[in-house]
């Protein structure tokens, strides 16, 4: 037996034995170079269509790791759909876009560089994305002082477009006052009077408490009482139990694994049975319901987009945006998901962009001011662009006006009980632009 | 033939300043020829680089490993916050006092109830009380903004009745740059002090030190209020740059980066924390802009190579050098 390995009988084989001369050398050399060489010259997709059209790039900003990796995956499939679609159908004003995605690993500090990054080193002509409320807010003074508009995707805090409002961010989906506005009538009027709201302890959810405390009041009913339960609680029981009193619906304002903790608690403790049970449509996204099962039957909650294919979701245009983020959502998760409202807004809010582009005449960001202009108060149909329906891009803070979805769960799926107009969303507009 | 005398070898201390001042003057120059991007990532290595030797004088110098620095950091950052936002025209001055307050005054508070404790239980004990501030600030939205923080305007660089002017980044960074010179030669003159001796001799054996007379404990709190004063000045620093205090700067894992910075850099040298930020935030960046969210596996593969490899830290070799 040989010392070593490769000196055995039937590893002689795997060993090059030949003698290398220079010419031969020279040939594999200059062959790997030919093949490394084409690859490079290879041109990307988008340039076979487009020819030496200069691309708009579009930096993205989202989460793909850390804890909102789940969600800010989702919400780029929405991006990118609609970034290959404008691409296909020949891009904007002849350019095709480029996405430039960076990844903030849902921290704060690390969305502030990248956010840089994206203005000053890829010097992107627009940006889009986000997705947790704090780093918005902390990336939005960037993108103000590099003068580039950044079309947001998934933020929902209502800072964003009243107390910290910039002239170059958009919010081109609903926020927690508009909902309020949409849902209390219903509340009042076909579910009863009285209400104890139970919320996330937290600024968003203290922010959502507050406008449906003020518009349930607006709408003849009363909040006896509300109850904070701390982000990341597991076991709800405690704070749940101390929920009793004469009231007749509790509302929720949860998401995600908290609210999936919230409903079990409520259940288990018998307050569905005792209590009408409504919320935030985030309690029961598509993506919750498997965990929730008959725990959330009968639960009404709002909701801006809905994965459903009934009237007056029934659209062509629904029916193939739905189509193909199933088919793209499956790409990244192979229990295949339904699509939810963060596919759905940043789907829509690439469609803004390049209307905006469009319409502007937009060439860079030298034109930032131009695209501005052409986006404030845009009003847009429901269409292939935007399927979620009509939309209103208010001048006055940037924040778009839809309808809402009132639905309930039946049977484990959503079902619409009643559509909102977004006329009949509308709150004042509470923002200064410096 | 007359034999040469041989060339006089360069005392330690001289080739220690020729080295500090070569460092020191690259670090000027860095912001003139570097591009926007990373003449303020540069700052930012200088900020986190100062939470770093702050902690460092706790784990390389007391023997103390503290995961409560993020509470020091982050509450920093709300008192330069506090005075941002309340005091009107904004000054850099009080924006660096409240700062320094609010760090301090939770170092104490810290130090009082953790110091009793040794080894494991110190550690754990600082991540808690973190913990603790991390989830008050979170919660209480009405003073700190809660999740979303509070965002303010960059104050001006003022000499009273002298001059003032708005911050550039390149000023920014001979600011930054100014501040951390001086707190790096503040804790190394400590360090060598008398003061510092005992601290060394409490990391060494803390029994001993205690049988020849000194006062451990008070020792021990003075070092964890003086690191956690130097943790608050970076968080100040932090804000000043960003213009923005968030919770998740309380978070501890800011304080567990910060430990990987004294390991990366080499514990107990005062500048190895420094190359110890360097190091890992440029391997970060660099990493994921080429894996996206995938940069974490290398890192932490290069992170346990290093612990085998070069257990001393990047700086390691050079420790005692630098405390002679």
């Amino acid at each position: 037996m040989a010392e070593r390995w490769h000196d055995e009988a039937w590893a002689k084989d795997m060993w090059w034995s030949g003698k290398t001369t220079r010419r031969k050398f020279l040939a594999l050399s200059s062959t790997a170079a030919g093949a490394l060489g084409a690859t490079v010259l290879v041109p990307a997709p988008w340039r076979e269509a487009f020819g030496q059209a200069k691309p708009y790039k579009v930096g993205v900003l989202q989460p793909l790791s850390g804890t909102a990796a789940a969600g800010g995956k989702t919400a780029l499939v929405g991006t990118q759909m609609a970034v290959e679609r404008i691409n296909q159908s020949g891009g904007v004003n002849g350019r095709p876009i480029e996405l430039v995605v960076a990844d903030y690993e849902s921290k704060p500090d690390v969305g502030r560089r990248k956010a840089e990054k994206l203005v000053l080193e890829d010097k992107v002509d627009v940006a889009e994305g986000g997705y947790l409320s704090n780093v918005c807010l902390a990336c939005m003074p960037v993108f103000e002082e590099h003068r580039t508009v950044w079309m947001i995707g998934v933020c929902l805090d209502t800072t964003i477009t009243t107390t910290k409002c910039s002239r170059f961010v958009f919010r081109p989906f609903d926020y927690a006052p508009a909902q309020a506005v949409a849902i209390s009538p219903y509340l009042v009027n076909k579910m009863g009077k009285k209400w104890h709201i139970a919320y996330l302890d937290y600024a968003w959810g203290q922010s959502t408490r507050d406008a449906y405390l003020q518009q349930i009041k607006k709408a003849g009913g009363e909040v006896v009482e509300t109850t904070g339960i701390p982000l990341g609680t597991s076991d709800m029981a405690p704070f749940v139990s101390k929920i009793t009193g004469s009231f007749d619906g509790l509302f929720g304002i949860f998401f995600g694994a908290n609210g999936i903790n919230f409903t079990s608690a409520i259940y288990d403790l018998g307050l569905t049975k005792k209590y009408k049970y409504a919320g935030d449509g985030a309690i029961a996204e598509s993506t919750s319901l498997p965990a929730l099962g008959q725990k959330i039957e009968g639960f009404v909650g709002i909701n801006r987009y809905l994965p459903v294919l009934d009237p007056p979701l029934n659209t062509p245009h629904h029916k193939k945006f739905f189509d193909q983020a199933v088919t793209a959502l499956k790409k990244i998760d192979p229990s295949g998901p339904l699509p939810d409202r963060y596919v759905q807004s940043n789907f829509e809010a690439m469609n803004f962009l390049k209307l905006g582009i469009q319409k502007s005449g937009f060439r860079g960001r030298e034109d930032t001011m131009k695209l501005i202009e052409a986006l404030e108060g845009m009003e847009v149909k429901e269409g292939d662009d935007f399927p979620q329906g009509d939309k209103t891009l208010r001048k006055e803070d940037h924040q778009a006006f839809l309808r809402e979805f009132i639905f309930t769960i039946q049977g484990g799926k959503h079902k619409i009980v009643e559509v909102v107009p977004k006329e009949k969303t509308f709150f004042p507009p509470a923002c200064k632009f410096v | 033939m007359t034999a040469m005398p041989a060339a006089r070898p360069t005392p330690p201390a001289t080739a220690y300043w020729i080295g500090f001042a070569v460092v020191v003057v690259l670090l000027i120059v860095a912001p003139l020829v570097l591009p926007p991007f990373w003449q303020r990532f540069a700052t930012e290595i200088l900020v986190w680089g100062l939470l770093a030797m702050s902690s460092d004088i706790l784990i390389g110098y007391t023997g103390m490993v503290s995961f409560g620095h993020s509470a020091f950091f982050g509450l920093g950052m709300y008192g330069a916050a506090t005075a941002l936002l309340t005091v009107k025209p904004p000054s850099l001055g009080l924006a660096l006092l409240y700062g320094l307050v609010a760090a301090g005054a939770a170092a104490v508070f810290v130090a009082y109830f953790a110091t009793r404790l040794r080894d494991i239980y110190f550690a754990i004990s600082t991540l808690v009380f973190s913990q603790i501030f991390y989830v008050i600030i979170f919660t209480w939205t009405e003073v700190t903004g809660g999740e979303n923080g509070l965002t303010f305007s960059q104050p001006r660089l003022t000499i009273p009745g002298i001059w003032s002017d708005r911050f550039t980044p390149v000023t920014f960074h001979w600011f930054v740059l100014a501040v951390v010179v001086l707190s790096y030669l503040l804790v190394r003159r400590i360090t060598q002090s008398p003061f510092g001796m005992v601290l060394q001799s409490i990391r060494e054996n803390e029994p001993r030190t205690r049988a020849i007379g000194y006062h451990v404990e008070r020792y021990k709190i003075v070092a964890v209020m003086l690191s956690g004063l130097f943790a608050g000045l970076s968080g100040v620093l932090y804000a000043l740059q960003n213009k923005f205090a968030a919770p998740d700067f309380v978070f501890f894992v800011v304080s567990g980066e910060v430990v990987i910075f004294n390991v990366m850099g080499g514990m107990g040298t005062l500048v190895g924390p420094f190359a110890g930020a360097a190091f890992f935030l440029l391997l970060r960046e660099g990493l994921s802009r080429f894996l996206t969210e995938y940069y974490l596996i290398p890192l932490g593969i290069i992170f346990i190579i290093m612990i085998i490899f070069l257990p001393q830290g990047l700086l390691g070799f050079l420790r005692r050098r630098l405390n002679t």
